[in-house]
């Protein structure tokens, strides 16, 4: 074949084809293109952003996992910790919504249960084009349908999420989908690392198909007007594996039978084998012909890179075989034996009792290249620039209860919390709950991707702090455009820069993440969307803070955190915002709400879903406009001697104002859902 | 009392359940969908909600015939108390257990919500927690009118169209009384923060 179709077929740049042929000493063979291929794609070596990803890295003791790993773990004290994580699916959902946004919830299912945590929640961050736009109806239909089915199946909760509607995503949407694991009392953290010479390279799961081939690079490329040609780089999910597969491995974890286990995600077989060798130091010698076909015809190459969904990959003792085996099998799961660990560090692939390749893993993993991509610096603007846009804002909102209400948000029995409030509230076995909150506000990030990035991290831990819940750490999910474009890689390094500083701001470390880059539709690339998912502790369950107004005869304000009128400054943010918690620990709060883009008047609307309104003393008008206001609901003492600005706005009486279904239907309606 | 709580693959409330039964100050033991039991080492069987067999062929279709329900039937015929929650009823329907089919939702769309409840024989009124897909209710119009003739059905939807179940059913019981199905979940409604107490001693 031509080098020029080989390195399109391959999506490989001729710099990089240069460079491959300077590592080896000789042009790529055979499979080796496949491998250069997959793990040297921005998707799987993020070669466009790991140095700016370094920005992120916190000596913070609570984290208990070093980078690498497939999910951060934190500690929350009280012989609890957590696991959590946020990817994106953003490419495949787009090809074909419902699979994509399925196997979207069940790649970071297993990222979790990987490291040994039972999951527990699952959130998802989701923007859509303009209802009118081709598709797009469908494309919503079918993303909501795919997350609640796989969601539903498995058993995990779908406790929150945030979901907005531009044109910029009329032809890229995005698909975010966070889920978080708790670690039984005595359950050892499991690594990815593969270690121990002798030990076996075992396949475990569903069998490996021709779905998804070519995924990893797919989602590495900009789409242009053939999306229906990419349909076959689609994984196809199937959660009532997912949910057998969970079982099985957290009862092997929790028996102790394996040294190191990973996923087999984006690049499957290739990036699961060669990174686990890699971070281990050690070599592999793995025999394709072992491993479990659903079709018989498929060759090295397509088995190297298929993206089949719910299979696993996990390093054993030899000793411990046998009662592995028992335990996959019991579960109706593949099981088999591809291989050993070396001392060598290399990777040997056998086909067919020949060797079809022989390669040292860090070459592939370690060796990829890595772009310092020309940007400039952005700052935050003049806030005063939003003021129009929240009063557009508030006219022009969606409610997308009707897609929330299609997941399963009890099993499980934690969820004291569920969508349709500010925040997701589980039970924890120590008597304190963990609060869930999901941010970025594309219309925000349209006017000023540096205060938006701000903003996407800012607005969920106040949100937090508004219930009583205190941000303990944060997972982002970067999705941009093209970086080869200076515009698209200033505004992530923007982004990189705004989200690093709340982490440090509010002592919250971003413990792992996802960068999803090439948003891009023929040129046209999305508004740049750096989801955040923070996660914070309320330290008692009995501490009440509600969200809706609770008792006659209370004073009602709102809290000045950040006017418009005043130069942006988050540490402000933070410290009024930690005056205002501190009143709220001592029990002085009844209830309380951040105001959103939404507007004051909806957000007492809400409050006032309790039957419960105030006898307003003074109109929106008159109030100080604001990025960060509370609403908050307290006795006389609060107010007394607070260092917050603050103003009166009226007090609580009975009300028989019921909720009204008007706002959600005007939703429902929009899209043709009802 | 000793309760026996069945897992299938794809079972995923049972965990849920076997707490609400601890809490309540039963004894349960999980027993799987290949083993046999002896009926006269449990007092009661609660058949847990979740996608078994991935609802493949049709939801509970396949569970239905597995061994342990083998014994589940023996268990029925002694007299027992065994309750199917959510997925649990549709197997024991599926199992000829109990009377009618559950379908799909009349919108298609999977429900999660909470319901308010009334037990026609007594007039009580409850409040649990809704997750399903195929919920709906169905049984021909002689098998209904039977239903209601022999006192057979135990729990309505209070919202007309909850999910199109005929006459809002959303639990039945057998002629005897002792095997009872129920769409909703009341192991995820037993202490205050969960939102309601209604699941609290709700059936033994």
């Amino acid at each position: 074949m031509d080098l020029n179709l080989k390195l399109k077929k391959y999506r490989i740049k001729p710099e990089e084809y240069d460079l491959i042929c300077k590592l080896l000493n000789r042009p790529p063979e055979g499979v080796e293109w496949a491998l250069f291929s997959s793990l040297w794609s921005e998707h799987c070596s993020y070669k466009s952003s790991k140095n700016y990803l370094k920005a992120f890295r916190s000596e913070d003791p609570r984290i208990l996992t070093d980078e690498g790993e497939n999910a951060g773990v934190f500690d929350l004290g009280f012989d609890e910790r957590m696991a959590f994580k946020m990817e994106s699916h953003n490419h495949p959902s787009f090809i074909e919504p419902f699979h994509g946004a399925a196997t979207g919830v069940g790649g970071i299912l297993r990222d979790i249960f990987t490291m040994g945590a039972r999951p527990i929640a699952l959130a998802n961050f989701l923007c859509f084009g303009d209802s009118e736009s081709p598709r797009m109806k469908s494309i919503l239909r079918g993303v909501a349908k795919g997350i609640s089915t796989y969601g539903n199946c498995v058993g995990v909760p779908t406790v929150t999420g945030a979901t907005h509607s531009e044109s910029e995503y009329n032809s890229n949407v995005l698909v975010n989908a966070f889920a978080l694991g708790l670690f039984e009392k005595g359950q050892k953290m499991i690594s990815a690392k593969a270690c121990g010479i002798g030990n076996l390279v075992v396949y475990v799961g569903a069998k490996t198909g021709s779905d998804g081939v070519h995924g990893a690079s797919m989602a590495s490329e900009s789409f242009d007007s053939q999306i229906e040609a990419k349909k076959p780089t689609i994984q196809i999910g199937d959660a009532y594996f997912e949910k057998l597969l969970i079982e099985a491995c957290l009862e092997v974890l929790e028996k102790d039978l394996v040294v190191a286990m990973q996923d087999m995600g984006a690049a499957g077989l290739t990036s699961s084998s060669f990174e686990m060798a890699s971070r281990g130091g050690v070599g592999f010698n793995l025999n394709l012909s072992e491993v479990p076909l659903r079709d018989s015809r498929m060759g090295p190459e397509e088995i190297l890179l298929s993206e089949s969904q719910e299979r696993m990959l996990l390093i054993c003792e030899p000793s411990k075989k046998a009662q592995l085996e028992g335990i996959y099998q019991r579960w109706g799961l593949e099981f088999k034996v591809i291989g050993e660990v070396v001392q060598d560090r290399r990777i040997q692939l056998k086909w067919q009792n020949e060797v079809i390749c022989e390669i040292d893993p860090d070459l592939i993993v370690e060796h990829a290249p890595r772009y310092q991509r020309p940007y400039h610096q952005l700052q935050v603007q003049d806030l005063n620039l939003l003021k129009n846009h929240l009063v557009q804002c508030e006219k022009d909102w969606m409610d997308p209860e009707w897609i929330y209400r299609q997941f399963d948000q009890r099993v499980g029995l934690r969820t004291e919390v569920g969508t349709g409030n500010p925040v997701a509230s589980l039970r924890l076995k120590s008597n304190r709950n963990l609060g869930i909150a999901v941010g970025a506000r594309p219309w925000l990030l349209k006017m000023d991707p540096k205060l938006g990035a701000y903003d996407a991290a800012i607005e969920p831990c106040l949100k937090l702090m508004a219930q009583g819940f205190y941000p303990q750490a944060m997972t982002d999910c970067l999705n941009f455009g093209n970086p080869e474009k200076v515009e698209v890689m200033s505004q992530f390094v923007a982004a990189v820069e705004a989200i690093s500083d709340v982490a440090k701001i509010w002592k919250a470390p971003v413990i792992s993440g996802n960068v999803s880059f090439y948003n891009e539709t023929e040129n046209r690339n999305i508004i740049p969307t750096p989801a955040v998912a923070v996660v914070g502790l309320k330290s008692s369950s009995d501490l009440k803070i509600g969200s809706c107004l609770s008792e006659e005869g209370m004073t009602v304000g709102v809290l000045y955190l950040q006017k418009l009128s005043d130069p942006f400054d988050a540490k402000k943010i933070f410290e009024s915002a930690s005056l205002f918690f501190k009143e709220l620990l001592q029990g002085r709060v009844r209830s309380a709400r951040l105001v959103t883009e939404k507007g004051l008047d909806y957000c007492l609307f809400k409050m006032s879903e309790s039957g419960f309104g105030i006898g307003m003393s003074k109109n929106q008008t008159q109030l100080q406009a604001c990025l960060y206001q509370y609403v908050v609901e307290a006795g006389p003492d609060f107010w007394k001697n607070l260092k917050i600005p603050f103003e009166i706005i009226g007090t609580t009486k009975k009300t028989n104002q019921s909720v009204n279904s008007k706002t959600a239907n005007r939703f429902n309606q929009t899209w043709g859902l009802i | 009392m000793k309760v026996g709580v069945v897992q299938f693959p794809g079972t995923n409330c049972d965990r849920d359940v076997f707490q609400w039964l601890v809490d309540q100050g039963h004894s349960p033991t999980y027993l799987w969908h290949q083993d046999r039991f002896d009926r006269g080492s449990f007092e009661a069987c609660v058949i847990p909600g979740g996608f078994s067999f991935g609802d493949y062929l049709r939801s509970g279709a396949l569970a239905a015939r597995s061994s342990v329900m083998k014994s589940v039937s023996e268990m029925a015929k002694s007299g027992k108390p065994i309750l199917g929650i959510c997925n649990g009823f549709q197997i024991l329907c599926e199992a000829g257990l109990l009377p009618g089919v559950l379908m799909q939702n009349q919108k298609g769309n999977f429900i999660d919500d909470w319901a308010d409840l009334k037990n026609p024989l007594n007039n009580k009124k409850i409040r649990l927690p809704v997750a399903h897909g195929d919920g709906r209710y169905f049984a021909s119009s002689d098998t209904v009118k039977k239903l209601w003739d022999q006192n057979q059905v135990n729990w309505c939807y209070e919202r007309a169209d909850f999910n199109g179940s005929v006459d809002e059913i959303a639990g039945v019981q057998c002629l005897s009384g002792n095997v009872k199905g129920l769409m909703p979940h009341p192991e995820r409604a037993y202490q205050n923060w969960m939102g309601s107490t209604d699941g609290w001693q709700f059936w033994i």
